[in-house]
């Protein structure tokens, strides 16, 4: 500092400067508590989050503590299940279901991908991944309409099974369209709501048709 | 009287002796996380033996299709939120602010804690982070020549699971030595924070006080 050695200030004078903070500071140092903490409490708070998105899934309501906090256990779990039980369920299926288990797991996640890259592109605020998230929870109400036609089957499949399983189906297809929509649709502008809501809307409509066209060998 | 006495002593000397002591051998071993060692390396090599050896266990294309899944989601989970921090004292992570903003922070920790890693188990760390995805690199383009169509998803899937967690684990180890610190940790975060400016008054007393001192 020998160069500054003869800078003198008059001592009333304040001297004013900038200083660039980023704003989510304040969390880190949460985390910073978390940085120890015992695995088993990891793993039990990831739990709990898992299961009160399900929880929120199942009763739609608009909430951004929820958005903000997104995973992708959820929709992992729900693509394995609904690959699981579409398994061998298509006329000419030669081996154990295999090429159909890698297909179902492509259809959802390519076109989640796809739908989340049209709402980011026609200007949506909602991040890639919390996206991601949304469409995949909310293909809970159809893993549990592919369960109903599961057992459904297995007492018949008749006209009468065939009708029960229309209805739940188209029930279920309408709560998940619904459900991604209440979360989806706000973060874009008022306009485009339909050009992202079709895309939503073509997607379930893909997942339904699979589960209602599926017949047990 | 007085055995009673050397009794107390005797024991507070020894309870004294084994606090060091064990203190010593935990400065003194070369790992100090085992377990999380051992689980770092577990659900990787697993994954990958699982996938090179699937005919053998099973006969069910979907067992082990959802069998190796299951591995890289665990190991996906586990080196970024525990083993990293244990290891090596690096983490990152997504946040999204209150307007619906997502952005990426990493953290590197300068002080060393009580139990902080030692360099064998940095070794076997960054080993392990780096080794797997080129190991799932060489099993995709076996993959896509021997035209097993089907396995190519599941390897898609590892790629790009164990990559991420290459990537975020890098940008902490660089992104440490370029920001300005914090009293314990450094902490860097992408372009697209919102910051917030404030105005500083110092009196220029304290400010001439500070330079002239060095």
């Amino acid at each position: 500092f020998a160069g500054l050695a003869d800078v003198s200030i008059a001592e009333d004078i304040p001297v004013e400067g900038e200083i660039t903070i980023p704003v989510g500071s304040h969390s880190p140092d949460e985390d910073c508590s978390t940085l120890d903490e015992p695995v088993r409490d990891t793993i039990m708070r990831d739990l709990k989050a898992v299961g009160k998105k399900f929880v929120h899934v199942m009763y739609p309501k608009k909430s951004s503590a929820l958005l903000r906090d997104w995973d992708l256990w959820g929709p992992l779990v729900l693509c394995v299940s609904l690959a699981l039980m579409l398994q061998g369920g298509s006329a000419d299926s030669k081996e154990d279901g295999g090429p159909q288990f890698a297909e179902v797991f492509v259809i959802i996640w390519f076109g989640a991908v796809v739908i989340t890259l049209n709402s980011k592109l026609l200007g949506g605020t909602i991040s890639f991944f919390q996206s991601l998230c949304v469409l995949g929870y909310c293909v809970l109400p159809l893993t549990v309409a592919m369960l109903v036609c599961r057992l459904v089957l297995l007492a018949g499949s008749g006209t009468v099974s065939f009708i029960i399983r229309l209805i739940v189906v188209v029930a279920m297809f309408g709560w998940s369209t619904l459900a991604s929509t209440a979360f989806l649709a706000d973060s874009q502008p008022p306009n485009r709501k339909a050009l992202v809501v079709y895309p939503i809307f073509l997607f379930y409509f893909v997942i339904s048709w699979m589960i209602l066209t599926f017949t047990p060998q | 009287g007085s055995p009673p006495q050397a009794l107390v002593d005797d024991t507070e000397d020894v309870s004294l002796d084994f606090g060091s002591e064990e203190e010593l051998a935990l400065r003194k071993a070369k790992i100090r996380h085992p377990l999380a060692t051992f689980f770092h390396l577990f659900f990787r090599v697993s994954a990958i033996i699982t996938y090179l050896f699937c005919d053998w266990f099973s006969n069910s294309f979907v067992a082990c299709f959802v069998t190796i899944l299951l591995l890289l989601s665990f190991d996906f989970w586990s080196v970024k939120n525990v083993t990293g921090r244990l290891l090596v004292g690096l983490h990152w992570w997504n946040q999204i602010d209150e307007d619906g903003k997502s952005h990426w922070v990493f953290e590197a920790r300068r002080v060393p804690t009580r139990a902080a890693s030692t360099e064998a188990e940095a070794r076997i760390f960054w080993l392990g982070l780096i080794i797997c995805p080129v190991i799932w690199t060489v099993f995709f383009f076996s993959t896509l020549f021997s035209l097993k169509l089907k396995w190519l998803a599941l390897v898609i899937a590892g790629i790009s699971l164990q990559t991420a967690n290459l990537y975020g684990y890098i940008y902490c180890k660089l992104g440490g030595h370029k920001s300005t610190s914090r009293a314990t940790s450094h902490f860097f975060v992408t372009a697209d924070v919102p910051k917030s400016k404030y105005r500083v008054a110092l009196p220029a007393t304290a400010l001439n006080r500070h330079v002239l001192t060095r």
